[in-house]
């Protein structure tokens, strides 16, 4: 009964996270860094003309 | 209907890996921690599971998946000379059958620990692998933690999912293996992306950090006490109110005590008066021969070298009952007594060359780990909270290994291996990920570039 209830609450819990991995892009390629978080974003909003 | 559960899972996991081949190295984790074809009597105990996962997760990988962040690291150099040593040692050893039969596991768990690190790209897959680690062994904590609480615990009495006494399913190895897991429990439950954190993914890391603390009292192992102790000590360092923390700790280990059953104070009292103990006594004798064994032959005796020691020793017992003490003395031969420690199991079977191989393959996870955590520990950007904890939950859990490995002969034991992959993984992974910002502030400046190697600006005005 025990081993039973763990068996079936690990093994959904492992299907649900395979389940959610696979509609993740993230799994096979990090999302590019926005372009706030490499320091780029900064010189491109200084370099924007002003007014 | 166990069998047939089991198998539909594991042909469902497979075929989410169509999609996305990293999931057949996932499935290859859980097939090797949680041994699904043993607990099976039917479909799974018929079929080379393993290797048909084994072969999937592999072929996935050379023939689909990206490999130009794919880095070998400097440790996947180690355990590949500690896999060519083992193979000459099996070759050359005193007991060649017997060496085989080991050898028959040791390479593969050394492979795919040399294997994983090349597939761990992304920070999502290191996520991933260490939550189906966690998850997978976590099955057999629960069921073990959830016997124990109904009494159904005792020294190799506490029945898991499979009884053969191997692997995970060994007393000492999965109770030193549940506290080793805790830090990775807590970090998937701070820092999960798959599970995120909220009541429900809290609650459950919880209970199963409770049924880890009850493995150690399930099976009775002395060694699950002594790596509670050290996970209680490495904890400070990660704590915000330590003081609080103490105090909480202090009072939860002495509320817990007279829950904790008579066969278990007895058994831990033996860590004290060991000389009483058959066990511990033996373990001095046989590291006292192993180390007289490695002076004759510091090259080592190759797989299951211990078959050939003989030793013999006195056990010495003091009973205080009825207002006298006795002291009773009894001389015991034994022959052929397993090492019970990693450090000598290496020692005596791989000698001094496969000793030193084993070390620097864990002094240097424990550098990498330490240099990773204090690179990453101040840094407050979006994105950059999870590293130094994941290094940091990573040492703990080999401190911790490295703790219970004094008493324990797990050396290869291919969930520790599955724990240093990650560790090869998530080194190559950040210094991949911070290369471009160090590469480009270490470049020379050249045509247009400002000494920092950025782009100059243009001149606001100029552009009005």
């Amino acid at each position: 009964m025990v081993d039973n209830f763990a068996l079936l609450l690990i093994h959904g819990l492992l299907a649900l996270a395979g389940w959610r991995l696979m509609l993740r892009d993230d799994l096979d390629a990090d999302p590019a860094p926005s372009p706030a978080s490499t320091g780029e974003g900064e010189s491109t909003r200084e370099s924007r003309p002003r007014g | 209907m166990v069998d047939l559960f089991l198998t539909a899972f594991l042909l469902a996991f497979v075929a989410l890996g169509i999609r996305r081949p990293f999931l057949w190295v996932l499935a290859y984790l859980y097939v090797d921690i949680l041994a699904p074809q043993k607990i099976s009597w039917m479909i799974l105990s018929k079929v080379p599971v393993s290797m048909i996962v084994w072969m999937a997760a592999f072929g996935g990988w050379l023939l689909v998946d990206a490999k130009e962040h794919s880095r070998f690291t400097l440790r996947q150099v180690l355990l590949v000379l500690l896999l060519l040593w083992c193979g000459y040692t099996t070759l050359m050893a005193d007991f060649p059958g017997d060496a085989v039969n080991k050898w028959s596991w040791v390479w593969k768990a050394l492979l795919f620990a040399i294997f994983l690190p090349l597939t761990l790209r992304t920070r999502l897959r290191l996520e991933a692998a260490v939550l189906v680690m966690v998850l997978t062994v976590g099955a057999i904590i629960i069921s073990g933690g959830m016997k124990t609480a109904m009494g159904g615990g005792g020294y190799g009495f506490l029945k898991l999912f499979v009884n053969d006494n191997s692997g995970l399913y060994e007393g000492s190895i999965i109770s030193c293996v549940a506290i080793a897991v805790i830090p990775l429990i807590v970090w998937l439950m701070k820092h999960g992306t798959i599970f995120p954190p909220e009541w429900r993914v809290k609650t459950f890391a919880i209970a199963l950090i409770f049924a880890c603390c009850l493995m150690p009292v399930g099976t009775q192992a002395r060694t699950g006490l002594l790596c509670i102790g050290l996970l209680g000590v490495l904890s400070l360092r990660t704590v915000k109110r330590r003081f609080l923390y103490l105090t909480l700790i202090g009072t939860l280990a002495l509320v817990s005590v007279p829950f904790l059953p008579d066969s278990f104070r007895a058994r831990m009292s033996t860590i004290e008066n060991h000389q009483a103990d058959e066990s511990a006594s033996t373990r001095i004798q046989v590291w006292q021969w192993t180390w007289d064994y490695v002076k004759d032959k510091p090259m080592g005796g190759g797989f299951f070298a211990y078959l050939g020691n003989k030793i013999s020793y006195k056990t010495v017992k003091k009973d205080d009952s009825g207002g006298m003490t006795s002291i009773e003395t009894q001389q015991i031969t034994d022959q052929g007594r397993a090492y019970h420690s990693s450090y000598f199991e290496m020692l005596g079977e791989q000698g001094w060359p496969g000793f030193v191989l084993w070390a620097l393959l864990q002094l240097s996870g424990l550098w990498q780990m330490e240099r990773l955590r204090r690179r990453w520990l101040k840094r407050t950007g979006p994105g950059e909270q999870w590293q130094a904890p994941l290094a940091t939950a990573l040492q703990h859990a080999q401190l911790i290994y490295l703790l219970g490995s004094l008493f324990v002969g797990i050396a290869f034991q291919p969930f520790i291996l599955m724990l240093i992959g990650l560790q090869c993984g998530l080194w190559s992974y950040l210094r991949r990920v911070e290369q471009p910002v160090g590469a480009r502030l270490r470049a020379k400046p050249g045509p247009g570039l400002t000494p920092s190697g950025l782009k100059p600006l243009k001149p606001v005005d100029a552009a009005l």
